[in-house]
């Protein structure tokens, strides 16, 4: 009894499969066998012999492949699978009329066994083990943090001693990148709080006939929280992630490596320019913020009926030099917070593309908690000092 | 065998950035099977034609017919045909540096054909084991060398097995063994298998001992200054700068 099933594809027969009794099957192949033509074919054949070799024991197949027109390596891959399972079920294997020139390709994959090896799995950590691995991870961080400030504290120390040698060129970049090019983005965002800080307190002290003390209470906001937070977080969004891709890409790039197998320090190459830049631009960023809120806070009391004379000399009376002045203060500091964890995170990335994008979003998020961190101490201080 | 005897056609081609050209006027053929390097100093433009040939980069002027198609002008489907005629393997090798091995060489697989994981891993395996790579299957690009991140790229350009393979310097950074493990895995997929190789490289025992035809790319010439085989070249040849680059003489003695 012969059974012959035809199996057609894209380059029409390209494989039968004929089996001759439960002992004895042949495939023939025809045409051109690559990747391509061997799309569902090769799931039929290997079906069909599957099927075929749960039906004896010590099959034997044979492979006729006298009227290939060509072969590639796909269709040598199909070989190796056909003979695997032959293989594994005990049976015997044979190819007849296969061009000479394919045997030297076919040599390279000898023994075949080495093509299927067991699919590894990946070791699952248990509870303690991820425990354990995430509090190394915290205090390796906490580490690298206190290590970096450090060095950031000494490289500083260093700079301004010996003034000249540090990298204006750089600190310029780094200043204008973070600074003048971020004014648009400052003003439309302060703007926009000044009104809805106004618009917010104005509804709740309409009620009690006080919008008249909504200008010095927002002035007074404004001037020494809004201002400062809305910078740094801008900053954070903005320059801390630039910093973290240009110095994680130099990372990547072994050019760090490179200033220091040359006996430079990549801190006082790097960080301390982009520290620099953000100390001066952090307070000047602020400064301009608490312009345009205050602008935009006068302009929404318009609204109300106060005018601005009214505004002016309420908010004088509210606000003093030393508010602006803390408010300031804690600009520089966000501004220092900003800029190092962005460096920190840059120098700390891996390899590949991926990292740089992973340590981009690490500086945007610990400069967030950094910010909220100096932020509460800061508050802690003033309340206590009355600063 | 195809009808077209030329694999890829060359046709009064300039190759430059802008105003700035590197190559101009070239016209030359590789055959169907045939190992054919792209010679020359650093900065004469090689790796540029490479990408101009492979339709990365479009020419200033002339035409790249790649089996009789010319990608230059292609569009849509009829580019992406092309395309997939062809394997690219890049100087810094240019894997996914987020998948392993085996999935930087399944990806194009998966796209192009009908084949089940299965078959599309076996098939994988056995591409990797052509480049020496079996073992480091389940391993990221960034855990495995430079060299090995050059093979499995090599490996990835050959996952759809076809005709033409554009390798550019694929033995720069291997040693000794590997280089010639990689020379005669290139000469068995070229004699037995018809593949076309295009290469860009600066290794003189590999050249001399795969290469059917070379070309020398100069940069002050703007074009190709020597065009054979390269053991030929280096007997016989009476251009200076050829006999030079041959023999590896060096610049001062040659003036």
């Amino acid at each position: 009894m012969s059974i012959a099933v035809p199996i057609s594809s894209a380059e029409p027969p390209v494989a039968v499969w004929t089996q001759t009794d439960a002992a004895h099957a042949k495939i023939s192949l025809a045409g051109k066998i690559n990747v391509y033509s061997l799309g569902g074919v090769w799931t039929q054949i290997r079906d069909a012999q599957d099927a075929w070799l749960k039906q004896g024991e010590s099959q034997s197949l044979v492979l006729d492949a006298s009227q290939i027109a060509s072969l590639d390596v796909a269709g040598i891959a199909f070989l190796i699978g056909v003979e695997e399972a032959q293989k594994k079920s005990g049976g015997q294997f044979e190819i007849q009329g296969l061009d000479s020139k394919y045997q030297p390709l076919l040599q390279e994959f000898d023994p075949i066994g080495n093509l299927f090896p067991v699919p590894t799995v990946k070791p699952n950590r248990g509870f303690v083990v991820s425990t354990g691995m995430a509090t190394q991870n915290l205090l390796d961080d906490a580490r690298g943090l206190i290590t970096f400030a450090g060095h950031l504290t000494a490289d500083l120390a260093w700079s301004i001693r010996n003034i000249k040698q540090v990298r204006w060129g750089d600190f310029v970049n780094a200043a204008v990148e973070a600074g003048i090019a971020a004014l648009p983005i400052v003003a439309l965002v302060s703007f926009l709080i000044g009104v809805i800080l106004s618009f917010q307190a104005a509804i709740g002290m309409e009620q009690f006939g006080a919008v008249s003390f909504v200008g010095p209470l927002a002035a007074l906001g404004i001037v020494r929280e809004m201002g400062p937070l809305i910078t740094a977080i801008l900053l954070a969004g903005r320059s801390s992630a630039a910093f973290a891709a240009e110095i994680g890409t130099m990372t990547v790039n072994s050019e760090v490596d490179a200033l220091v197998t040359g006996g430079l320090s990549p801190i006082r190459f790097l960080v301390v320019p982009r520290v620099l830049a953000g100390i001066l631009v952090a307070p000047i960023l602020t400064l301009f913020a608490d312009i345009v809120s205050i602008f935009s806070s006068m302009l929404t009391m318009q609204i109300y009926g106060i005018p601005f004379i009214n505004f002016y000399n309420g908010m004088l009376a509210a606000v003093d030099v030393e508010d602006i002045l803390s408010g300031l203060l804690k600009a520089t500091l966000f501004g220092v917070v900003v800029s190092a964890m962005g460096c920190l995170r840059g120098m700390q990335t891996g390899t590949g593309a991926a990292a740089v994008g992973i340590s981009a979003t690490r500086a945007v998020v610990s400069s967030i908690v950094m910010i909220v961190l100096v932020d509460g101490i800061f508050a802690y201080i003033s309340y206590r000092t009355g600063f | 065998m195809d009808a077209l005897d030329n694999a890829i056609d060359v046709q009064n081609l300039t190759v430059g950035y802008g105003s700035n050209v590197l190559l101009q006027n070239l016209d030359f053929s590789v055959k169907n099977g045939e190992i054919f390097v792209i010679l020359g100093g650093s900065g004469c433009g090689k790796s540029s034609l490479l990408k101009n040939l492979f339709g990365l980069y479009q020419p200033i002027a002339g035409d790249v017919l790649i089996e009789g198609q010319n990608i230059t002008t292609a569009h849509g489907a009829e580019r992406q045909k092309i395309m997939t005629s062809f394997g690219v393997m890049y100087q810094q090798g240019a894997l996914f540096g987020s998948m392993n091995l085996l999935d930087n060489v399944t990806l194009f697989m998966e796209e192009y054909t009908q084949l089940t994981r299965d078959q599309m891993n076996l098939l994988a395996r056995c591409k990797l084991d052509l480049v020496g790579l079996l073992p480091y299957e389940t391993y990221m690009p960034s855990e495995i060398s430079g060299g090995m991140q050059k093979r499995a790229a090599i490996a990835r350009a050959m996952a759809l097995d076809p005709k033409i393979l554009f390798l550019d310097e694929p033995s720069a950074g291997l040693d000794p063994i590997t280089s010639a493990d990689l020379d005669s895995t290139i000469l068995d997929l070229s004699k037995n298998l018809g593949f076309t190789f295009v290469i860009v490289s600066h290794e003189l025992a590999s050249i001399y001992s795969i290469a059917d035809k070379v070309i020398m790319l100069d940069k002050d010439a703007k074009g190709i200054i020597a065009e054979g085989d390269p053991k030929v070249l280096r007997d016989t040849s009476k251009d200076p700068r050829v006999h030079q680059f041959f023999n590896r003489i060096m610049s001062k003695d040659a003036a």
